[in-house]
Formats: C-alpha cells, structure tokens, sequence
C-alpha cells in the first residue's frame, strides 16, 4: 500500500488553519450534541455559508468534526439529565444515568469518552483501509451501476429514517421533483421554472438545506411542551476505574465492530449501531439484569457504536459519493459547492483531501477525549442557556448566512419557504433527511439514467444484464419488498404459535 | 431506572426513582431487543410533542400528495415524454410524479392506523409568527439595510415567542445586532445591506 | 388555606423557607413551597436538587407543618407564577425573600419582590436573610 498519500494527508492536516477549524469543529459539534434541539445536520447546514471562503479540506475538517462531535455531547445529558441529546445516546441513559444516580456519573462519562475514542479511532483505521479498496473497485463502475447506487442509497435512507416509511420516500420523490427545476442538462428546456428568473438556474442546494434543517427544526421546536427543569449536577472524578476498563473492554471491541459495519450501510447509522451495541452486549452477556442498573458495557458498547459508525458513514460518501445518512447529504453539497465531485475519482485525483480530512479525524477524536474528560464541566454549564435565547440568533445566522450565498434576497425568501416547508413535513410525519438526499443526488441520477438509456439503446433490461448493476438492482427489490415479507413471515409465525398454543392447552 | 422491558418506563420521566423491583413473573420476549429498544426510542421523542392528529388528517395529508402528484405528472407530459429509446426531458419527472401518485394512494389505506401527524395547537400560532417575523425580516432588509429588521426580529422572538422580559428582551436585541454587525460587516465584510 | 413560600437555593430563599415554616406553624396552616424554574433550559440553577428538598421536608415534618413541593417550570415572569399560584392554593400569605440590588442591577434585571408587592392581592411577608448566612 502506498503510504506516501497518507503521509501526506497527516502533513495537511498538521498546518494551523486545518487544527483551528478542526478544533472549532469538534467544538461546535460536543456542543450542540449537548443542547437539545439542534442536531449535527441543521448545524452543518447553517453553517454552508461559511465554508464558502474555506480551501475544501479545511471546510469538510470542520463539517467532519461538527458530526462525530456531536456523538460525543450528546451522551453528557443522557448520564447526568436522563435526556438525550442526541437520538444516538438515547440507549446511553438506561445504564449511564443509572451510574450518576449512584454517585458514579463520571465514570459513566469517562467509559463513554474513552469507549467513544476507541471506536472513533479503529473505525479510521478500517476506514483508511477499506475506502480506498472500494474507490478502487467502483472505478469501473458505469453508469448504470450508478444509476442502481444511486436508488438504492436513497431507498435504504428511506427505510432507515424514523417514521413512516412510505412517508420517507414521499419526501425522497419530492427531492428529486426540486432536482429537475431548472434547465434541463440534455435538452435545454426550461422545467417548473413558471417563467421565474431566479429558477431558471435550478434551485440552490444551500436554501433549501439550511431551511429544511435550520429554520424547520427551529420552528418545530418552538411547539415543544417544556420539561421541568433540573438542577444543576456536581461531576467529579470523570475516570473510570481499571476495573471498569476492564470490564468495558469486551464491549468495546464489539462495539467498534458493530458500529463501523452498520455505519457502513446507507440507513444504518449511529442511531441503529448503539441500539443494536447496546442489545448484543445485553443479550451475550451472562448477567444481563445489571444491564438498566449501571452496567458500564450498557454505557460503553453504544457510545463505542455510535462513533464507530459516524465515522465509517463517511466511506460510501468519500469513495463511491453516495451519501449515507442526511448530515453525509449536506457534506456531499458542501463539497460540490467547493467545486469537489465525489465519487471514486476522490481518493486518486484528490488525495490530499481525501487523506487530509480521514486523518483529521484521529486529532478530532484525541482532542474530544480531551474536551469530554477534564473539561465536560465548562460544556455541562452550557445546559443552562435557554432555547429562546439560542433560537433568534440561529434564525438571523441562518438569514444573514443565505444572503451571503448569492447576494440574493430572494435565496432570504427561499430559506424561509423551505424552513416552512420543513417544519410542515415534520409536522406531518416526513423525514426532511430523504429529501435533502435525493435532492443532491438527483441531477447524478437522471444523467447516469438517461446515459445509461441511450447505452442500452432504450432498454431497461440492460440495467439487469451487468452483473454489478443487476446484483444492485436486485437487493434494491429485497430492500423494497422487505417489509411486506416481514408482514408475510409475522402473520405465519403468528399462526404456527397459536396453533402450537391450541395443542399444548389440549393437551 | 430499570430496563427497558416495557414500554411504560421511559427514561425521561423527572423526579422519578430508579425502580428496583422484581421484574414482572411473564416476560413476553427477552427484555433489550433492538425492537424495543426503537419502541422506547420513539416514545422518548413523542413525549413533548403535540398530541396526534386524527386519522382525517392524514387522509389530507394523503390527498396533498396526491395532488402533487398529479401536478407534476402533468408538467411533465406537458414537456414531453417520449419513450425509454428516445427520452424528452419531461422523461425523468414523469417517472417521478407515477411513483409520487402511487406512494400517495398507498398512504390513504394506511390513514387509519398510523399516527405521526400531530395536532396543530395554540402553539402552532407561535410557528407562523416566528414565519411572519422572518418574511418582514427579508422583505424590509433592502431598503433599511439589516441591523433595524435584525433587532425587532430578535426582539419579537425573545419577548413575544419566548416570553422574556422586558429589559432581557431589548439588552439581548441590541447585543444580538451589534455583535453581528461588528463579525459580519467589520470582521468579515461581508456584503449585506447595512445602514450604519 | 396555605402559606405560600417562593424558593430558590439561596440564602433569601432559605430565609423565606425558615420564616414560611414558622408562620405555617403559628397559623396552623400547611407550607406550599414554590420552586418554580424558568422553562426552556434542561438545567437550571433556581431548581433545588432532590436532596435539598429531602432536607426541606424534614425540617418541615419537625416542625409538625405539611409540605406541599412544587417544582414546575414556568415561562414569562416568575413573579405572576408566584402571584397565579398564591391566588389557585388560596395563600394566606405570601412569603418572599429579599436580595439587595444595586441601582444598576435593578435596572438590568428588575426586581421580582417589587413585581410581587404590587401585583398580589394577599398580603406579603419579606424576609432578609440573617446576616451570616451561608
């Protein structure tokens, strides 16, 4: 393996300007992964305009560092408050605030950091390994394999998001009506443009990120009921105990494992990675009722998972350019808006920022584990700012932002349209996460489906002939007909029990 | 906080204690299934939330799509279909618009038993006037430039949407303006629409 | 009827708890004590932490008063809470306590014991915290 690009990458990383915004990265991330409301997406989102005057490395450092960040933050409120801060840390609270009930809350913490570095770390490693070897594979890809990439990326975002699943690919098949406005590349015709100027380009990925997910979630949660507030907690001693280190170690490992495999998956994620941790260390286990009490494997297995998979959901970005979860999504504009393509081209044409923004990812992760044990007291005082002092500031961040875009008051009004839009989708039961994702990914899949149409001289069965696109194609119809065959095998299963029920009362 | 076996202990709940007691005498499946574990993860983000509309609601919810649906599929026969040998540009919408019509009627079936649509409440009112603040923000800020809108946009969320006081209200309004006027137009020079 | 006493873990809050018990168990009457933190934040520091509040409740049981805690967020002015509340328990009396603020400070932050004085329909007791106070 050519080590050179590597070491190259670690030479970029290391010049000042990358370590600041890499530091102010993690550092906005831990932060708004401990606030309740916005998540690492809306902050990402808000945050595009800025990147704009940033070389792309030094942008996608700190993007990268906001995401994997928030991993960390969000388990500080599920020990101490019983309250998540992010969804990944959710299953954190059983057993860390258990832990804090008992006085130990900082070796809760402490397991969760060092449990959160070593899975952060390992899956950098596998990441370094494995995403070359797929950009590797997929520059042969045509096409029609993208067109098939493509797809099921989106389905299986779709089927991973929270809610409704049909509701889910509503909101993916409107992203991709936003996608055709504009010119059409092939043609030149003008579509859904209604003769308005500003349209005729298409509509910008910025306004409508930073709507659906800045100004949507700001509005949605000005509906939320408040919860009673909590004192403030006293956290001491944020080291766990050798015993405890070694207690975790098993599921650390396992963790990382679990955690880099489901992040690896489009739909998988953090969120599905420290529930499924947190259930195979809980079912493996041989004294599985401590685990709710303050089992500290029930801290450490998902916060290991979830930056092991934060992580590993950057490669099908960074070497095939299929983002994985909605944050990847934005990270994919952001670089088009640098001007960077992604895809497998990435790796070899662009080395130094492929490699410089992998290997910022280990100084991120030591310097979270810096920030989240000496000095998690300085981010728990953050608990205490109220949302409606946080809520304008974003809004007018978020305003002023998008002006700067374009000098464009109507990319103001557009936000606004899209920030409604986002608060009525989550109103409704809509993931806006689809949407921003098949937004970016729409003009990729109309030109590889239409060249790939005029390859197989108008025959869509050519899709099925190759044999990557058609393995594709084929998990494509698994992944969609999944929940009806899960119906099916329910109903069976359902069936056989009651009727081995009747038996065993007859007899 | 015992485990999360069934689904009526929720972690979230303030000032309860961590429940020691025996674990109930039948337990249906082994406790910490990943199934569960999602069911408790919804619940914890259902709790503060509105409560959930009626199944009306999501037939409207049904019919919008639909109709949006049917607006893009004639749009886009209006560009020009073709044929999968020879497509026009209206090709790749009309693709989208037949699956965007069919996931619409799927939902109608459905409307009954799902429930994720919430209840529009008093607090809803709040949503359009945090909008409203927001589109006066963008329509005024070309002619007075950015600070004056910023400060009342600032002001109304504080005061009106968040209920602070008075002298919180107007202190913060003005630090919120003169902080972003010395980072966005003396810092950055960014060029938006300022008056002073 | 009830007295009613507006608390944070504070010295003037302490004052106000002492001096509440004491007029409760002169009248007779039961002690609602009002932790009322602002909504909007997780945490915050006007909420009293279980244990103080354990502390609270024996005191009060030594000294033969009921104790009714409560502990709910509200949002807008602390000083209508205190004055809605003391009007829905039907307090005989509202028991408050005093902080000193600096001209400046008043003017910044106002002052919720003026709010209370003028806005409650009951009559006001105010307690300064004993010099020496921790």
């Amino acid at each position: 393996m050519d080590l050179a690009p590597i070491l190259n990458g670690f030479a970029v990383v290391l010049e000042p300007t990358n370590l600041l915004y890499c530091f102010l990265g993690v550092v906005i991330g831990m932060l708004i992964g401990v606030l309740p409301g916005l998540g690492p997406a809306a902050t990402i989102a808000v945050l595009l305009p800025l990147t704009f005057g940033l070389e792309p490395v030094t942008a996608i450092i700190m993007l990268a560092g906001i995401f994997y960040g928030a991993q960390y933050g969000g388990t500080i409120t599920s020990v101490l408050l019983r309250l998540p801060g992010e969804a990944s840390s959710v299953v954190t609270v059983f057993d860390g605030y258990a832990l804090a009930a008992k006085g130990k809350a900082g070796t809760a913490l402490g397991i969760a950091a060092i449990g959160s570095f070593v899975g952060g770390t390992v899956s950098i490693v596998a990441l370094s390994l494995v995403a070359p070897l797929v950009a590797g594979f997929a520059l042969d890809f045509g096409p029609p394999e993208y067109t098939a990439l493509a797809l099921l990326g989106i389905l299986l975002v779709s089927t991973g998001s929270s809610g409704d699943r049909v509701k889910a690919v509503i909101a993916a098949a409107v992203g991709l009506l936003l996608a055709v406005v504009g010119r059409d590349s092939f043609t030149g015709a003008e579509r859904f443009t209604f003769g308005n100027l500003d349209l005729a380009d298409g509509l910008d990925f910025v306004p409508i990120a930073m709507g659906l997910f800045g100004l949507g979630e700001i509005l949605y949660n000005l509906e939320e009921r408040h919860r009673a507030a909590q004192a403030p907690s006293k956290v001491a001693n944020v080291w766990p105990s050798r015993e405890d280190l070694r207690q975790s170690s098993g599921a650390i490992g396992r963790g990382s494992v679990i955690g880099f495999v489901l992040g690896l998956l489009p739909g998988g994620g953090a969120v599905l990675s420290s529930l499924a941790a947190y259930a195979i260390e809980k079912r493996r286990s041989k004294t599985p009722e401590r685990f709710g009490k303050g089992a500290v494997e029930g801290v450490a297995a998902p916060e290991t998972a979830n930056n092991a998979a934060a992580t590993s959901s950057f490669i099908p970005l960074l070497s095939l350019g299929i983002p994985a979860n909605a944050t990847m999504a934005v990270i994919f504009g952001a670089l088009l808006i640098q001007g960077v393509t992604p895809g497998p081209q990435l790796v070899s044409q662009e080395p130094e920022l492929f490699w410089g923004v992998v290997n910022s990812m280990y100084i991120g992760n030591i310097l979270l584990l810096i920030l989240s044990i000496p000095l998690v007291g300085v981010f728990v005082r953050i608990l205490r700012v109220r949302a409606t002092i946080l809520a304008p500031i974003t809004v007018l961040i978020t305003l002023v932002g998008v002006y700067t875009v374009r000098n464009s008051v109507f990319d103001i009004f557009l936000v606004i349209v899209f920030g409604a839009l986002g608060y009525l989708m989550k109103k409704l039961g809509f993931d806006p996460g689809p949407l921003v994702l098949a937004f970016v990914l729409g003009a990729l899949l109309e030109n590889n489906l239409r060249r790939s149409l005029l390859l197989f001289d108008g025959d869509p069965a050519g899709f099925l002939t190759r044999p990557i696109s058609g393995t594709l194609f084929f998990v494509f119809l698994l992944v969609a007909l999944l929940p009806l065959i899960q119906s099916l095998v329910n109903r069976q299963r359902a069936a056989r029990r009651d009727a081995h029920r009747d038996t065993k009362e007859l007899v | 906080m015992s485990s999360a076996h069934n689904g009526s202990s929720h972690p979230a709940d303030p000032g309860g204690h961590a429940a020691a007691g025996a674990p109930p005498a039948e337990e249906p499946e082994a406790p910490g299934t990943l199934h569960e574990l999602e069911e408790v993860l919804h619940h914890i983000e259902e709790e503060d939330r509105p409560p959930h509309a009626g199944p009306l609601a999501n037939v409207l919810v049904a019919l919008a799509v639909i109709v949006l649906g049917a607006a893009a599929l004639i749009g886009s026969w209006r560009l020009g279909v073709g044929s999968p040998a020879a497509p026009q540009a209206g090709m790749w919408p009309f693709l989208i618009s037949v699956v965007l019509l069919l996931l619409g009627l799927a939902l109608l079936p459905l409307a009954r038993r799902t429930a994720d649509v919430e209840r529009f409440t008093r607090t809803s009112w709040l949503v359009l006037a945090g909008l409203a603040t927001m589109v006066v923000f963008a329509v005024v800020i070309p002619y007075i430039g950015f600070e004056i809108p910023a400060a009342l946009l600032t002001f109304a969320w504080l005061r009106l949407l968040g209920r602070e006081g008075w002298r919180l209200s107007v202190i913060a309004s003005l630090a919120v303006v003169i902080a972003f006027y010395l980072i966005f137009v003396v810092a950055l020079s960014v060029p938006i629409p300022h008056l002073f | 009827m009830t007295v009613l006493a507006a608390f944070v873990p504070t010295p003037e809050g302490e004052a106000a708890f002492a001096a509440g018990l004491e007029e409760a168990a002169r009248r007779g009457e039961d002690l609602l004590l009002l932790n009322s933190p602002r909504g909007g934040a997780p945490v915050s520091a006007d909420a009293a932490p279980p244990e103080l509040v354990e502390q609270l409740s024996k005191r009060a049981q030594a000294a033969g008063v009921r104790l009714d805690v409560r502990q709910d967020a509200h949002s807008g002015d602390l000083a209508d809470e205190v004055v809605r509340v003391a009007e829905q328990s039907d307090a005989s009396v509202i028991v408050i306590g005093l902080r000193r603020r600096s001209p400046v400070g008043k003017l910044l932050m106002g002052s919720t014991a003026q709010r209370i004085l003028l806005d409650a329909d009951r009559p006001v007791l105010a307690f300064k915290p004993h010099k020496g106070a921790s």
